[in-house]
């Protein structure tokens, strides 16, 4: 599959999820799976750790997100990846028998 | 961060003393940041989050608010459209992100307002420094309000906690000596330790009232109820005009808690509360056993009505809002509490059309089937080991069931319906009954069936906007109510999780029996009260009980 078709897949399928509103529940469901599994806490402690060592005075915002994104997306443990992917799956499944 | 001078001249806009002089310049700069607060209060209730448990932030309140270019097919929202921010120079809303443009920014370029909050965490950003940053100033004046908010009375209950000038008074009058002459009195003060076991008392059974008993110990350990008594937020109008023999019975119910929380060890003999339910609950008088899930519902309705007769707050606040008084709609501490909705749909098998009611109710009275027998029927019972657990019957509450006998007002057929039960609303504080005394054949006996229950309990799976799956379950002959009965105490609003903590048990048969009840403290420390005798009690112990 070319990189185009790929594009507007994922752009026709994002398009679907944010006008039924899907979008929406499945970011709250996963910020709330995310409090659970304890995700926040360790990045708000790597956050606290790179302020700590970079020093107050001399971070900003873009540094901090810069250096933390990638640790973060790290972080995410494999099962909520999975519990995500197949939410996605049903709806578009859903949406196909509709 | 580098020292952002923007956010400075931000704040000496309103300093100018050009003009007007300069308490009229403090009052305008208040007003503005006032009004920034006020918007940020309005559109979500995080002045607690910020103060308390700030990674629990969720900013679900939002939902309705969208950035005011949602509509423009010039610029999408960025994809992440729930990062919303407020323009500090003239409150426009719009959605913000980091990585791509977005409408805050669009805006900000247009008007040079570069100011902008953060909607759900009040952090100020500035476009010219890119970055967010920290005034100790603007920072005092939104911790102050925010703490301030979280005492609003509309309905929201905190603890009560000294503010400074009450600490300064209390410790002034704790150093003075006693034996000083002087006309001001010494105030005696107790600190609470985090092991103290205040509130605990026991209560003298009058004659088989240890139903009453177990009821009340339950009652006076709701931390809301206790809170709202104590706080003396009942203000009562009744007057003893007629001079018969009721008084109020609100007042009763608020000495009941002063005793409890004088923190006298002796028990308590709550004469004057027995005489009063008496009095205004004809069937529950006399010396025989009762049944203390029903002793609950009247005294709930008693202590409602009272309520609404007496209470001038809850009077005037019924009044403003027009509406019926019917007890989903009161505005008593009551319905507050205890009123959750419960939603029942009947859906017509011919015509698929589905009614829907929702009733209010103050518990949830359930039956217990035993799970042996079944297997093979359904696929709950596989699932089961050799006890029903709490969520099993719950489960089966609100099971889909098939009704033979029905007729649609839609399509005037009768072919039979499915009707199944969902939880609206979930109360603050919520009671399970279980439906202990059987009658079959006019023969009354009790199940003693040992029901499991958890400490923690998710309401999720129940709530209306799940949809169950639509697995047939066979009947089961409506029981007689027995009674055991849970309260759980939902602490964040925000889940459907419930604490568990207070269980009321009975032991014996239909004949002769006893109640006892086990409370949870504060601390999270169990105990048992069995009428005036009170012991420490295990959770497991608790867990173990019969339920």
């Amino acid at each position: 599959m070319s990189r185009e078709q790929n594009n507007t897949i994922r752009n026709s399928i994002n398009a679907k999820l944010i006008e039924t509103g899907e979008r929406e529940r499945l970011r709250e469901a996963l910020q709330l799976k995310l409090v659970e599994c304890g995700w926040t806490k360790e990045v708000t402690a790597h956050c606290q750790e790179i302020v700590k060592k970079r020093g107050f005075e001399n971070i900003s915002i873009d540094e901090l997100v810069a250096e933390l994104v990638p640790k973060s997306r790290a972080l995410v443990p494999n099962q909520v990846k999975k519990e995500l992917l197949e939410s996605i799956r049903l709806f578009l499944a859903k949406q196909n028998n509709l | 961060m580098k020292k952002c001078t923007h956010i400075d001249s931000f704040l000496s806009k309103y300093n100018q003393s050009s003009s007007e002089n300069f308490e009229q310049n403090q009052a305008k700069k208040k007003n503005h940041l006032e009004k920034i607060i006020s918007i940020l209060l309005d559109l979500n209730h995080f002045g607690k989050a910020l103060v308390l448990e700030k990674e629990d932030a969720s900013p679900t309140n939002l939902k309705y608010l969208k950035c005011e270019q949602v509509n423009n097919s010039e610029l999408f929202c960025s994809d992440d459209t729930s990062r919303l921010h407020l323009c500090a120079y003239c409150f426009y809303i719009g959605c913000f992100s980091l990585t791509n443009r977005c409408h805050i920014e669009q805006h900000s370029l247009k008007t040079g307002h570069n100011i902008t909050l953060d909607a759900v965490y009040a952090a100020f950003y500035c476009f010219e420094c890119r970055d967010f940053q920290y005034n100790s100033e603007i920072d005092a004046l939104l911790c102050d309000s925010f703490n301030k908010a979280s005492y609003l009375p509309h309905g929201k209950f905190s603890e009560w906690e000294p503010c400074q000038k009450t600490l300064k008074i209390l410790k002034k009058y704790h150093q003075l000596n006693p034996n000083f002459e002087n006309s001001i009195p010494v105030i005696k003060s107790f600190k609470i330790k985090s092991s103290s076991i205040i509130g605990l008392r026991g209560l003298i059974n009058l004659g088989n009232t240890c139903f009453m008993n177990c009821i009340l110990q339950t009652l006076t350990h709701i931390p809301s109820l206790r809170d709202y008594f104590l706080g003396d937020q009942h203000l009562c109008s009744f007057s003893n005009k007629n001079n018969d023999k009721n008084i109020c019975l609100v007042c009763e119910i608020v000495s009941l808690f002063q005793e409890f929380y004088s923190g006298k060890k002796s028990p308590y003999i709550p004469f004057r509360l027995l005489h009063q339910v008496w009095t205004q609950v004809k069937h529950l008088a006399g010396y025989e056993q009762q049944d203390a899930h029903e002793f609950f519902i009247a005294a709930l309705n008693a202590i409602h009505k009272n309520f609404v007769e007496n209470d001038i707050n809850c009077k005037s606040l019924n009044m403003d809002k027009k509406k019926f008084i019917n007890y989903n709609n009161c505005h008593c501490i009551i319905d507050k509490i205890f009123t959750g909705g419960l939603q029942s749909d009947v859906i017509c098998s011919n015509c698929n059309n589905i009614s829907t009611t929702v009733d209010p109710f103050w518990d949830i009275s359930l039956d217990i089937f035993k799970s042996s027998g079944k297997a093979g029927r359904n696929s709950l019972s596989q699932v089961f080991g050799e006890t029903t657990r709490l969520e099993d019957c719950l489960q089966k509450f609100t099971f889909p069931e098939i009704l033979t006998s029905f007729n649609c007002s839609n399509c005037k057929s009768s072919r039979g319906a499915k009707k199944q039960f969902t939880m609206k609303k979930l109360p603050v504080v919520c009671c399970f009954h279980l439906k202990r005394f059987e009658q079959t054949n006019r023969v009354h006996k009790k199940i003693s069936d040992h029901i499991s229950f958890p400490e923690v309990l998710d309401m999720s799976p129940f709530m209306s906007n799940k949809s169950t799956n639509p697995n047939y379950t066979p009947q089961i002959n409506k029981d007689l109510g027995g009674f055991d009965n849970f309260n759980f105490s939902n602490r964040r609003l925000q889940t459907n999780k419930y604490f568990l903590f207070a269980v009321v048990n009975h032991h014996g048969t239909l004949e002769s029996g006893h109640y006892t009840s086990f409370i949870r403290l504060r601390n999270d420390q169990w105990f048992k009260c069995s009428d005036h005798i009170i012991s420490k009690a295990s959770i497991n112990e608790v867990l173990n009980s019969e339920g």
